[in-house]
């Protein structure tokens, strides 16, 4: 089987690009794979696999692709508004963003799109985008989605999807010895990776921490990822009196993001909203045996609970983090082995590259079968004068006869 | 209680599995149940055919027959345990193996077209539906098992099935080496023809019939009688050649189960078998219960040369699987089945 394989790919620095290039080996000694490019012609195959992020840079030529010749998308977060309006108004296609959001939200979604274009409403994607996901466009292109998570199977069927889905979870990068960074120290050192921005709970997290450092004077924080745009991470930790037990690095190299997650004892990952995502940032953590403490949303509160520690988002959050940074401190070899064991278990990349040729094969092959199968069931039941062709399909249809 | 044994029929083939859904019918009604058989035929070619024929199976009402509701129904093979019934029993000697562990391999059915693979994904799809719907399920080996959890990720339990009934007995051994199985290339009788052609002293006998008939035949031509194929044999015959044999080979490709060591077993007789043999190697341990070599016709012919010359612990080795064999009762199956 050939699979054309639409994804942004190193160097670009996207968490996609990161899986893809962990994926791709693995895909490639189960499967043909050939790989899409950006304003090439599509490859010929059996099959197109488009992996979909909200980026609009890494991802907008991909759902272009996926729209002239449906296939199997990977939808790597729900989210997907930011895309939308980068594909439509940032091309000047005013239109198409209206017609996306009345896709998705009836005529009250055309109205605020319209708001948004004659600026009497703020940025939809930027102020509240988990409200307005705008999944629906690229969901309706698709002849099969692949999901990391629960959370993002069930609310693409509650938007109306109703194609083959499958979950796959997100693979886990191969063990390799990691030596720990020796220039960051902390008793404990706790460590915070990834892009720096309002949705992964910094201001919750330095409060927190500043609480828990007031028991614990030893401990450090370690902010690594870059700040987003009106965040500014530097005066927040003045006001918090934290500049002493903070220390930031800005994105940083796969080696030298490992060696300094393996020098942490404690690895926070919280967001809220969510998107659907999922974190290579926790799947790294967790294969490291780290103790882990993440919100208890979205994909993250499927995490199993002896591995990491969730904290609920809500008014109490940042006492639960404060107490949830010592529980980890002092059971992180309990909870760091169930991590480990954990992502062995489900996240092993072998077993993710059979999901995904096993969701691929049906997506290739499924709908002849389906045609032949029902067909000849069809026949025989007109043949017999039974006339509820459709109760037969059914019963096809729940038994995985068909697909 | 009522019980409907659920298996499939190939029209004009009789095997083990045939044998097997038979002795439960009758170990069942021994026991007082009220017990009958329900088979559909079965044909699984071409492509998306054996798809259809699973269906058939779906479409079964055996919730009641004639007003009486139907207490149990136990399964035993793809693609009959995908009958529905709120009391649903597997008892799986085999899945499809032509979508699973033969498939890429010159035993499987299924192209790399796409439709071929995704007809594959439908019987995988299938049997998680159907087996996991079970109430319990349970594998007549542990290497069944370990495919159910290995492909669909069903746990069973492994429950062995008695051998056919015959009038096993034992006799000294009259030198000469048995065969008994259908003549199928995955059955590898080649090997022991092939190990006669290396030992002049061996001789063989060889049961069944089958689609590889031709092909050993002509293996063995120029063995001036060394091999004897001596077809279907009645129920009489075979235990006389069990009880006379030197040793029984059955070194088939990864088997489900394989009754015929058992049977070799009642009959006081080692077994000659493979490493890479599947279920057999669950009771033929290597010099304890038989011999266990490398699948090469020289280690076969090796093997039966060390029993012809030590008599003494073929016998010994025979007598120990026959210690393994009595345990495996259609009372304790029976019970299992019904709990």
């Amino acid at each position: 089987m050939k699979v054309a394989y639409y994804s942004p790919l190193p160097p670009s620095r996207s968490g996609i690009a990161d899986y893809s290039a962990l994926l791709l080996p693995a895909l490639r000694e189960r499967v043909d794979v050939v790989l899409a490019r950006p304003r090439a012609r599509p490859p010929a195959a059996d099959v197109a696999l488009y992996h979909i992020g909200n980026e609009p840079d890494a991802h907008a030529w991909i759902a272009d692709a996926l729209h002239a010749r449906p296939g199997v998308v990977v939808l790597h977060e729900y989210v997907l508004h930011h895309l939308v309006a980068g594909m439509t108004i940032g091309r000047g296609k005013g239109r198409a963003y209206l017609d996306a959001m009345e896709r998705d939200l009836g005529v009250a979604g055309r109205l605020l799109g319209l708001g948004v274009l004659d600026n009497l409403l703020p940025l939809l994607w930027e102020t509240q985008p988990e409200r307005f996901p705008l999944s629906g466009v690229v969901l309706d292109d698709a002849r099969g989605v692949i999901v990391h998570s629960h959370y993002v199977g069930e609310r693409a069927r509650a938007a109306g999807y109703d194609g083959r889905l499958w979950r796959v979870p997100h693979p886990v990068w191969p063990m390799h010895d990691v030596e720990p960074a020796q220039d960051v120290a902390g008793d404990p050192l706790i460590g915070c990776f990834g892009f720096l921005n309002m949705n992964k709970r910094i201001p919750q997290l330095l409060e927190a921490f500043g609480s828990f450092r007031r028991d614990r004077p030893g401990a450090r924080l370690l902010l690594v990822g870059a700040a987003g745009e009106r965040f500014d991470v530097g005066r927040r930790l003045e006001r918090l009196g934290l500049t002493e037990g903070v220390d930031r690095l800005d994105y940083v190299p796969e080696e030298r993001m490992w060696s300094l997650m393996a020098a942490c004892d404690v690895l926070v990952n919280l967001r809220y909203p969510t998107m659907g995502e999922t974190s290579g940032s926790v799947i790294r953590g967790l294969s490291l045996g780290k103790p882990l403490v993440v919100s208890d949303v979205g994909w993250f509160a499927e995490l199993p609970d002896d591995a990491v520690l969730k904290v609920p988002v809500d008014e109490c959050e940042v006492d639960v983090i404060a107490a949830a940074l010592a529980v980890a401190a002092d059971h992180g070899p309990v909870l760091g082995d169930a991590a480990r064991a954990y992502v062995e278990r489900e996240h092993e990349l072998g077993r993710v590259a059979d999901g995904y040729v096993a969701a691929l094969e049906v997506a290739a092959g499924g709908d002849a079968v389906d045609d032949a199968v029902l067909w000849r069931i069809a026949e025989a039941a007109a043949e017999a004068g039974v006339d509820d062709t459709a109760a037969l399909a059914r019963a096809a249809r729940e038994s995985g006869i068909v697909s | 209680m009522r019980v409907a044994v659920c298996a499939p029929q190939v029209p004009f083939v009789r095997g083990g599995a045939e044998l097997m859904a038979d002795d439960l019918v009758t170990a069942l009604q021994t026991r007082g149940h009220d017990a009958e058989l329900v088979t559909i035929p079965f044909k699984w070619y071409p492509g998306t055919r054996v798809l259809d024929q699973a269906f058939l199976w779906r479409l079964v009402d055996l919730t009641e027959s004639d007003g009486r509701p139907i207490d149990l129904v136990i399964a035993t093979k793809f693609p009959a345990y995908c009958v529905r019934h709120p009391n649903k029993v597997a008892w799986v000697l085999h899945q499809f193996r032509q979508a699973y562990d033969y498939d890429r391999t010159d035993l499987g059915q299924f192209s790399e077209s796409p439709e071929d693979r995704a007809t594959r994904r439908a019987i995988e799809r299938l049997d998680s539906v159907a087996l996991g719907e079970a109430r319990r399920v349970f594998a007549t080996s542990r290497n069944v098992a370990d495919r159910l959890q290995k492909h669909n990720g069903i746990e069973a339990e492994v429950l062995p099935h008695p051998p056919q009934s015959l009038p096993y007995r034992e006799a000294e051994p009259e030198g000469f080496v048995l065969s008994v199985n259908r003549l199928d290339r995955a059955k590898r009788i080649d090997l022991l023809i092939e190990a006669v052609k290396r030992d002049p002293s061996l001789r063989v006998v060889i049961t069944g019939e089958g689609p590889d008939r031709d092909r050993l035949e002509r293996l063995a031509a120029g063995l001036n009688g060394q091999v004897r194929f001596a077809g279907r044999v009645a129920d009489d015959e075979l235990a006389d050649l069990y009880a006379r044999s030197l040793a029984v080979f059955y070194a088939p490709i990864d088997e489900d189960f394989g009754m015929v060591p058992y049977e070799a077993f009642l009959s006081g007789k080692p077994v000659v078998t493979a490493h890479d043999a599947g279920g057999p190697l669950e009771v033929v341990r290597d010099r304890e219960t038989g011999v266990v070599v490398a699948p090469e016709a020289a280690a076969v012919a090796e093997a039966c040369a060390y029993l012809a010359a030590h008599v003494d612990e073929a016998k010994a080795w025979g007598r120990a699987g026959r210690a393994i064999a009595e345990r495996v009762t259609w009372d304790a199956c029976v019970d299992a089945l019904l709990s």
